[in-house]
């Protein structure tokens, strides 16, 4: 046989050379005098296209209890428009969300006091929720409601729907025309009515062929991008400029609603969502890493227009912004652009404040464990480095020793003895702190203390003895071929020097795979004896739950579509308290019974069998 | 904003920033982007023909070469997939993606594929589609023969390991066994069912079905797809087209056409599930509801209209409507809208979506209900149409940007038969849609009676509807629906 294998003492020759010239990416970068760096690289291999985008240094770290999610809420707000865009009447607009303004912050003063005292004495369960309102807070709701609702012209939307309702009825031409010339008039009027141009923002963008627009937030960066055609950059600096000079918090109340269905959709439906979040503020004991990006709920409505506006004031000046430009145009034509567009944002004296809270040592295990609908696994994170920090590599390059096919996680627990269905390991390193993590499944009948053990081992191997050269070497191959592979698409060069920018440095980019390469074996057990210790773990194990109530198992036995058909009626009969109508019910079941096809038997000998025993309970009750 | 200090201030504010704008446009910055002057972008869309070669026996490569990075990418493009796989052995179309790349081949073994592989810093796929059947390779130039060699003995010679059928199998029961615990999951699952009736895109693999796979049905399904007869490739990164050619050619040898694969089966769908809402019981804080009915294929003369109706109505993002009500205006969601996916043997599903909590679903279904009727009743106005044309006239080049997007367009092409010129046309199309035409696709295609509904989460508070009182699920279809059992994960029976 010809076996290939033979070829793999020569590769460890040959592959190593090809990484003699890691790919460098030449980026241009400057900064205005208002303090915004730009960061710009042509690239004309996908043509016609350019991707931009800037990111504002801020995120939930920034925060602080009280406000929890307000950076993420920008990320909302950011496309509600300015004075210019998203609006018909900005005078009259500002003058609706000043009103709604004054509205919204006595109802809190209303919930963080009497509120809050009631939920405190155990009087109501929810604070915030619109059931347990007092009869002023109610009024104020109301209130708010309607403002929202001017704002948007809501009064005109309804009756048109109500009079478009009415046309489907009518057949007489003249009462239509009539109806129809109504409908105009109050469309007409709505222009005057409504002060909101609806997502104006987004239709400008569409309409001229921008495309995967969008933006996220992290703990440590808020980042804003489009993909728009090529000749039209100009286009993009017109509104990003614009959001940036002149942004109006317009639905600043609505939206809110949007970002607890964003939770509800992200954390609360989701299977291990919720215990993530509470892991997560267990392991950061004092750094504001500990609140979820999303937000707590209290803070979610808690946040008030001018906790924005100051808020703004720090964090999105330009002298904490970063432009990044990546596709197909020559420098020399957008630069100018650049500076006239971006160049009038108005600088600021002051530079936003340092985030002083370090992380603690941890001085003990800390362990949660959670049951719910979850495969049982288990999550063991290590206090480690924050993103700069000249450990990450050697950490990164032993997350790769453990990863991977042929890594020795998948050799040991998912192939060898076979505990696990998966097995990973990571480093999630952040701006002022991070973390290495392992994490891996259940098989069958294993538990997850059975994997904790297991992980350990592997971390205790590192700790003990040197990673083989040849192992390594595998490791670096596979680190230096993607470092091409990720320059590929102009969407994620454009992701990667924007948050390693908003991290530490973009040159990253191009110095990271060589600071990577030079990682020995040696430097892999320092780091592994310095960070994977039990002093400075987290443990979250996860259990699945019981299952639900039990199923009778003869219905469970029918057709599925039939057990809904079979449940309905069920529940009927449970509520008949007259015998004589179930009699009548077993008459007409047995006459069907003859007449129905085959497959409807079981059910309706099931029902029969149902609807005795209820007749049998009645008369015993008698 | 920056003179914005406080809230009261802010209509002094607001005039002074109105001023700001129009001093600014004195700098040359237009007061309203609509007064922005473009460029023309002159974009031709690219001739597969310009791409296209032949291999001996007439299999077609299509080649991209760019010297931007030491990388080369190798994909050949199959056709058949799933629907080739009997009912009692469901699952075999991803054992068999799986285990060509992770079984060995006829000269090495399972880790030594692996190793040798993974030292190379070799990426190398296989997979099973519905309809197509793709085999991926990418590789350091450096290293192209050494890499093209192990990936030719994957695709060709695949050993299926039995010890790594047995973790494959093994793998699947677990992953089985989370069948229920994420709503999505089970709502893609069983929305499926309800769309397609007794159909292969409904089955689910069972732990039974995943017993019934073994080496020889493996063997006969490779057989069927991966053949030379079936084959596309493509090829893009940094090598001499020539010198390709010459190595394809040679790769390729001695490897025998097999017989041409059926056409994929289409559903019954006489015998889908009836309109209606059908109903699980999760335990979530929301309910998540997909609204949908049969469209059209993907050739259908009326594909631009009903691709421009599904934009304004909800596959725009923000700028549609079921979005711009559901989402923005009510606050109801975090993602609404609608999407629609043709097929090209039969027609496809359109769908609406959004996910809201339990009190106001019936509400944000009741909206898209009113934006059925809306948009089947009332002219879309101009303004709205022509920013929908205008985001696929404008967008269109993005379509060919990246070369491997491009070369996967070709294949595409080429394996159903896309009319000649379709893509040189596809702007005039485009834009020739009339207002009258989405009306009429709407009526057509969009019957709120056919509708099939699915919801997933706590009935009981999902149909009370919200206390405000504006909708329950009463208005939904008169009330009426059919709770679906929940699933046993391992048989797919109904749980005991």
């Amino acid at each position: 046989m010809n076996r290939l294998t033979s070829s793999l003492c020569v590769l460890s020759i040959l592959v190593p050379t090809a990484f003699a010239t890691a790919q460098q990416v030449e980026v241009e970068e400057f900064v205005l005098p208002n303090g915004m760096e730009f960061l710009l690289l042509p690239r004309h291999e996908q043509p016609n296209t350019i991707t931009a985008g800037w990111v504002a240094k801020v995120g939930s770290v920034n925060e602080r209890p009280g406000i929890t999610g307000i950076s993420h809420f920008f990320e909302h707000m950011m496309f509600k428009g300015t004075n210019t865009i998203g609006t018909r009447a900005p005078e009259r607009d500002a003058e609706i969300r000043d009103r709604q303004n004054q509205v919204r912050d006595r109802m809190n003063e209303l919930i963080w006091g009497e509120q809050y005292e009631r939920y405190f004495n155990g009087e109501i369960d929810d604070p915030w929720d619109a059931a347990n309102d007092t009869d002023e807070l109610a009024g104020l709701r109301a209130e708010l409601k309607a403002l929202m609702d001017e704002q948007q012209g809501r009064a005109n939307a309804m009756r048109i729907e109500e009079m478009r309702g009415q046309l489907g009825s009518i057949d007489d031409d003249e009462t239509r025309a009539r109806i129809e010339q109504a409908i105009d008039d109050l469309e007409a009027e709505q222009e005057l009515m409504g002060s909101v141009l609806k997502d104006e923002f987004d239709r400008v963008y569409t309409g001229q062929g921008g495309s995967g627009m969008n933006a996220f937030t992290s703990n440590d960066v808020t980042f804003y991008f489009i993909t728009v055609p090529s000749n039209k950059f100009e286009l993009w600096a017109w509104m990003e400029s614009d959001r940036l000079d002149d942004s109006v918090f317009r639905e600043f109340w609505s939206e809110r609603d949007v970002v607890h269905e964003e939770r509800r959709l992200r954390t609360e439906s989701t299977p291990t969502g919720i215990f993530q979040e509470q892991f997560q503020a267990m392991f950061w004991i004092a750094s504001p890493y500990q609140w979820p990006v999303i937000g707590w709920p209290s803070d979610l409505n808690s946040y008030t227009y001018q906790d924005a506006l100051d808020y703004w004031n720090i964090y999105y000046r330009p002298n904490n912004l970063v432009g990044v430009v990546v596709g197909d145009f020559e420098i020399e034509e957008i630069k100018p652009v650049i500076e006239q567009y971006f160049g009038r944002l108005e600088g600021s004296d002051t530079t936003p404040p340092q985030v002083v809270t370090l992380e603690v040592p941890q001085m003990a295990p800390q362990r949660m464990s959670a049951t719910g609908d979850v495969q049982p696994q288990v999550d063991i994170w290590f206090q480690a480095v924050p993103f700069r920090h000249s450990d990450r590599y050697a950490l990164e390059m032993l997350a790769e020793v453990l990863n991977g096919r042929t890594g020795r996680l998948y050799k040991s627990m998912v192939e060898g003895s076979e505990i696990a269905s998966s097995a990973s390991a990571g480093v999630d390193a952040r701006k002022y702190g991070g973390a290495f993590t392992m994490s891996a499944q259940v098989k069958g009948d294993s538990t997850p203390e059975e994997l904790e053990e297991a992980l350990l081992a592997e971390a205790a191997l590192l700790q003990e003895g040197l990673v083989e050269e040849d192992e390594l070497q595998k490791v670096r191959n596979r680190v230096a071929a993607d470092s091409f592979r990720r320059l590929q698409q102009n969407f994620f060069l454009l992701l990667q020097l924007g948050y390693y920018e908003g991290l530490g440095g973009w040159e990253e980019i191009n110095d990271g795979p060589a600071r990577a390469q030079a990682v020995t074996p040696e430097d892999i057990q320092r780091v592994a004896r310095k960070y994977l210790v039990p002093e400075h773990s987290s443990t979250a194990s996860y259990y699945r739950s019981e299952s639900a109530a039990p199923v009778d198992p003869e219905l469970a036995a029918l057709d599925p579509q039939m057990q809904a058909m079979v449940k309905q009626a069920l529940a009927q009969i449970e509520a008949e308290t007259d015998i004589a109508m179930l009699e009548q019910g077993i008459q007409q079941m047995e006459m069907q019974a003859g007449q129905a096809p085959p497959q409807f038997k079981p059910a309706l000998d099931y029902m029969l069998k149902k609807v005795r025993e209820r007749i049998a309970e009645l008369e015993a009750g008698n | 904003m920056k003179t914005g200090n406080t809230m009261t201030t802010t209509l002094l504010t607001t005039s002074m920033l109105v001023l700001a704008v129009q001093a600014t446009a004195q700098d040359g910055i237009p007061a309203h982007p609509d007064e922005l002057v473009f460029d023309e972008l002159v974009f031709t869309p690219p001739s597969s023909a310009d791409y296209r070669h032949e291999l001996p026996g007439g299999i077609p490569v299509y080649m991209a070469p760019s010297s931007e990075f030491p990388l080369v990418s190798v994909g050949f493009t199959f056709k058949g997939g799933g629907y080739l796989v009997d009912e009692e052995t469901t699952g075999l179309a991803s054992a068999l993606g799986s285990l060509m790349r992770t079984g060995g081949t006829g000269s090495m073994s399972p880790s030594e594929v692996d190793e040798s592989l993974d030292y190379l810093a070799t990426q190398a796929s296989t997979s099973v589609g519905r309809t197509s059947s793709s085999a991926q390779m990418n590789c350091l130039k450096s290293n192209l023969d050494e890499s093209l060699a192990i990936f030719m003995d994957i695709v060709r010679n695949p050993a299926f390991d039995q010890e790594r059928l047995e973790l494959w199998r093994e793998d699947q029961v677990e992953a089985m066994k989370q069948r229920n615990d994420d709503a999505d999951s089970i709502m893609r699952r069983e929305f499926r069912t309800i769309m397609n009736g007794d159909h292969y895109r409904s089955r689910n693999a069972t732990q039974a079905t995943v017993d019934n796979i073994d080496r020889d049905k493996l063997g006969g399904l490779h057989g069927r797809i991966f053949h030379p007869g079936n084959l596309i490739i493509t090829v893009s990164g940094d090598f001499e087209t020539e010198a390709m050619l010459e190595k394809l050619e040679t790769a390729l040898e001695g490897w025998e056409p097999g017989e041409a694969v059926p056409e994929e089966p289409a559903p019954d769908l006489e015998n889908t599930m009836q309109p209606g809402v059908y109903r699980v019981e999760k335990d979530i804080p929301q309910g998540k509801v997909m609204i949908g009915t049969r469209s059209i294929t993907r050739d259908d003369p009326d594909y631009f209209a009903f691709l421009l109706m599904n934009e304004i109505l909800g596959g725009g993002a923000f700028t549609s409507r079921i979005t711009s009500r559901v989402r923005s205006d009510e606050g109801l969601a975090y993602s609404a809208g609608s999407a629609f996916q043709p097929d090209v043997e039969y027609p496809g599903v359109f769908v609406s979506f959004f996910q809201s909590k339990s009190p106001t679903v019936a509400l944000a279904s009741k909206i898209i209900f009113e934006e059925f009727d809306r948009i089947r009743e009332e002219q879309v106005s101009a303004e709205e149409l022509e920013t929908a044309r205008q985001s696929f006239i404008e967008t269109f080049p993005q379509n060919f940007s990246s070369r491997d997007a491009m070369l996967g367009i070709f294949v595409d092409d080429e394996w159903t038969d896309r009319p000649d010129g379709y893509w040189r046309s596809y702007r005039d199309e485009i834009a020739s849609v009339t207002p009258d035409d989405i009306r009429r696709v709407a009526r057509k295609y969009l019957d709120p009676e056919a509708m099939k509904v699915f919801v997933i989460g706590r009935w009981d508070d999902i149909y009370a509807g919200d206390e405000t009182g504006r909708a329950t699920m009463n208005d939904i279809f008169d009330g009426q629906s059919t709770e679906i059992p929940l699933r046993d994960p391992l048989t797919m029976e109904v749980a005991p």
